[in-house]
């Protein structure tokens, strides 16, 4: 099987699957911080991540993955450390998408709390996923990529009719809290690292990059719709309003009638949500084998590890989710930008000399 | 001294004074033509005794000759006599096979109500005989391997040179010549060899009975493989699609076609999921049932024993051995079985309180939709139980878990280079005329992409 990722399936994901991870926690989260003003916040956000998106797509001209690039630019140790730093991030990256998963299953899935065993084959299909290689995704967002936007626009069409758009206006009063409440989101917004992930997978066609910017456009399009919808819908209640995509088109008036049929679209959203919450673990195990190798035995290995060490984090930090939470996106939120903006945009002058040093 | 009992030898004398033996193997041999096409002419033959001339002599079209004993013992049982004589050079094998064929009928597995009705059997010579009528042409090679040291099977990898892509031509035939098994009494021995993951549940060869849809699947430019002994014929590459499409659906209008795949589509899927779902609802998200249909199940749950995982599996347990137990049983037993499954399942268990109304309604929807696809029941058999299981133990969220491993499964499947779940992953929009929505046939101009035929175009 070839591991390689065609431009279509990489904009799939862009457009339709980069942005699932941010319909759960964050638009509760942003309403706190901004109120009516959640949309400009996220708007920010977008515009930055769509700028690393572009430089990390850009940086697949070369036909190079991560390691290689390294290598080949700054030397083999630098290599090494630059990719166990990335696998670094990752895995802390990882962590607020799987708690996120986590409590929607939980709230989502059942009507009681189940019992936290019942996370046990997430990780076993976690554990098998980590082993294999990334370029397989790619065929994943061919299906998963029409299937969440359709999911998607049927579940708008199921909120916007009770959605009081008026309740976005006044734009702008909250001021400087725009700025703060993206700072403190950016732990959603990771994708240019993960494209950095897919580097030497990808085939690149001329133009993908600004084709990519604009599938990322594009889907940021449909968050900020949707954070619109949901505080349309919920408003001053919003804060308290978690796993924000289950709960907008419960108010659709045949649901009375046919039962709740906008869960058959959130079950298909969130099954896309699987894989797009794993993708930061399996770009980390990715990393592993660009850098030390990848036979079936250490992929196991890799995968081993990096879910061993997720599942301890998430064990150790079961019941203190929300100061975890609160450390990561209060105090360690520049982690994210360093990572996901920066490092892209670093990367790219090594890329034009990347060519001398060979 | 001979080998068997059923090995005899028929001597005689010509003219010329030649004494003649033919080697036969008796039950397999065809008595009347040896003596018309072999004894007869040979009887005033007083020409020399090479076996180029005694050849000549003789009146048959098939004919070869031998000097390995190995060979010769091999064409006597395959029912083909040998003919010896004093001071020969090679000794003469005659194609005298005696054929055992039954009629050609309509195939049970692909009934159509248009279209062709003309289903292969278990003679691969008729077989191929039948895909060649259907494509007059010399770029249809029929290259005849053997495999199985003791049963020898004529293996028979029909394809259109030119059209079907020459890498898996040449990866077919050496996974056969590969085979090392001493019998091979079908061709679904074959398949096994012939796929990239035999321990996957997922399909990877395609099967046909019909001679025209095996054609047309060698036009599109796959390779097509028949087994002496085998009604079923074998297609490669395989493509998941390719079951969801029925012959019938080239034989009547595009809508109609698009619609009858859009049902089988959805038939199987719900076959699959609803027990699941059914489950998954009852222990861990009654909100996925509307208010009064909540009302209704729970009215009839309300004095069933078993918990709702077991109750289904149960039922679909019992599904399972009534539909094995009346394929193996005899035609008029079977209907008296099928009365009695009827009645057991349907009123009896209802009414002790066994089993719930509506479990009994959704498995009987299930096995009836599961047949909407009937080539791939066996798959989606054991997957209904999978996710049933994975709804039981850990409801929706297990079917999503499970869905998320099947899908992973389908889209890494591949063999010979060709993607299982094209042309939905990868997305090939050009293949997907003939996909879930069936376009016109002036719109399908070119073969499939993603089998690689050199040649691309099959219309103008």
């Amino acid at each position: 099987m070839t591991h390689r990722i065609a431009p279509r399936q990489l904009l799939f994901f862009l457009a339709c699957l980069a942005p699932l991870g941010k319909l759960i926690l964050m638009p509760a989260q942003l309403a706190a911080e901004t109120k009516n003003d959640l949309w400009l916040s996220a708007l920010l956000s977008l515009a930055v991540e769509t700028l690393a998106v572009f430089a990390a797509v850009l940086l697949a001209k070369k036909g190079l993955s991560l390691f290689e690039l390294l290598r080949r630019s700054l030397g083999r140790a630098a290599a090494y450390v630059g990719c166990l730093l990335l696998v670094l991030f990752f895995l802390f990256a990882a962590y607020i998408p799987l708690f996120e998963q986590k409590l929607m299953v939980q709230s989502v899935f059942y009507d009681t709390l189940p019992s936290d065993l019942l996370f046990a084959p997430f990780f076993l299909l976690s554990l098998y996923l980590c082993v294999k290689p990334l370029g397989c995704y790619g065929r994943i967002f061919d299906i998963l990529g029409p299937l969440a936007a359709v999911a998607f626009f049927f579940l708008m069409i199921f909120s916007v009719g009770e959605t009081d758009f008026m309740a976005l206006a006044p734009v702008g009063v909250t001021g400087t809290k725009v700025l703060t409440g993206s700072l403190h989101t950016t732990a959603w917004f990771f994708d240019g690292a993960l494209v950095l992930a897919m580097l030497g997978k990808i085939d690149y066609q001329k133009g993908l990059a600004w084709k990519s910017a604009l599938a990322y456009a594009v889907g940021g399009a449909a968050v900020l719709l949707f954070l619109a919808v949901f505080y349309g819908i919920f408003q001053d209640i919003a804060p308290v309003q978690f796993f924000a995509f289950s709960k907008t088109a419960k108010y659709f008036p045949a649901i009375n009638l046919l039962g709740r049929i906008d869960y058959l679209f959130i079950y298909a959203m969130a099954l896309a949500m699987v894989f797009s919450s794993l993708l930061p673990l399996i770009s980390a195990a990715e990393l592993l084998r660009e850098s030390f190798g990848e036979s079936k035995l250490k992929s196991l290995i890799y995968s081993l590890v990096l879910n061993g060490a997720i599942a301890a984090l998430s064990s150790v930090f079961s019941f203190a989710f929300p100061a975890a939470e609160r450390l990561i996106t209060r105090t360690l939120f520049w982690v994210f930008p360093l990572f996901d903006v920066l490092l892209p945009l670093a990367l790219l002058p090594l890329r034009a000399r990347e060519g001398r040093r060979i | 001294m001979l080998p068997a009992e059923d090995i005899l030898t028929f001597d005689f004398l010509s003219e010329g004074g030649i004494t003649f033996t033919a080697l036969f193997a008796d039950p397999v041999t065809d008595k009347e033509l040896l003596g018309t096409l072999v004894v007869r002419p040979l009887l005033h033959y007083c020409g020399e005794k090479s076996a180029k001339a005694v050849g000549e002599r003789l009146a048959s079209p098939e004919l070869r000759s031998f000097k390995d004993l190995k060979e010769l013992a091999n064409e006597v049982l395959t029912g083909n006599p040998v003919l010896l004589w004093d001071g020969m050079d090679e000794a003469l094998v005659v194609g005298t096979k005696k054929v055992f064929v039954r009629a050609v009928m309509e195939p049970p597995t692909g009934v159509t109500v248009k279209g062709p009705r003309e289903g292969f059997i278990e003679d691969i010579k008729i077989n191929t005989s039948m895909v060649r009528r259907r494509l007059k042409t010399g770029e249809l090679k029929i290259k005849f391997l053997k495999a199985g040291r003791r049963s020898k099977t004529f293996i028979a990898v029909c394809y259109l040179e030119g059209t079907a892509n020459e890498e898996v031509v040449r990866g077919i035939e050496k996974r056969i010549e590969g085979i090392d098994i001493d019998v091979i009494p079908d061709s679904s021995y074959l398949s096994d060899f012939l796929c990239s993951r035999p321990h996957a549940l997922i399909k990877q060869v395609g099967t046909t009975e019909k001679p025209d849809v095996f054609a047309a699947k060698l036009a599109e430019g796959r390779v097509g493989v028949l087994v002496d002994g085998s009604p079923i014929a074998l297609t490669l590459p395989y493509l998941f699609m390719e079951d969801l499409q029925a012959g019938e659906d080239y034989f009547v209008p595009p809508v109609r076609a698009t619609l009858t795949r859009i049902l089988r589509l959805l038939a199987m899927l719900a076959a699959m999921y609803l027990p699941a779902f059914y489950v998954a609802a009852q222990l861990f998200k009654l909100q996925l049932f509307p208010v009064k249909l909540l009302l209704t199940i729970a009215g009839s749950i309300k004095d069933i024993p078993l918990s709702p995982s077991l109750e289904m599996l149960l039922v679909l347990l019992m599904l399972e051995v009534l539909n094995e137990a009346s394929i193996r049983m005899p035609k008029y037993v079977g209907m008296a079985l099928s009365v009695v499954g009827a009645l057991v399942l349907g009123e009896t268990a209802v009414r002790a309180g066994f089993f719930s109304t509506p479990a009994i309604i959704i498995v009987a929807f299930s096995a009836i939709g599961l047949y909407a696809v009937p080539d791939l029941i066996e798959v989606t058999s054991v997957v209904r139980l999978f996710l049933l299981l994975a709804a039981g133990s850990l409801g929706t969220y297990g079917i999503v878990l499970a869905t998320a491993f099947l899908l992973l499964e389908l889209v890494t499947t591949e063999n010979y280079g060709v993607p299982l779940m094209a042309p939905f992953s990868p997305m090939l929009p050009r293949d997907m005329k003939d996909g879930v929505v069936k376009f016109g046939l002036r719109s399908l101009k070119t073969r499939p992409a993603v089998l690689k035929s050199p040649n691309k175009r099959r219309m103008k």
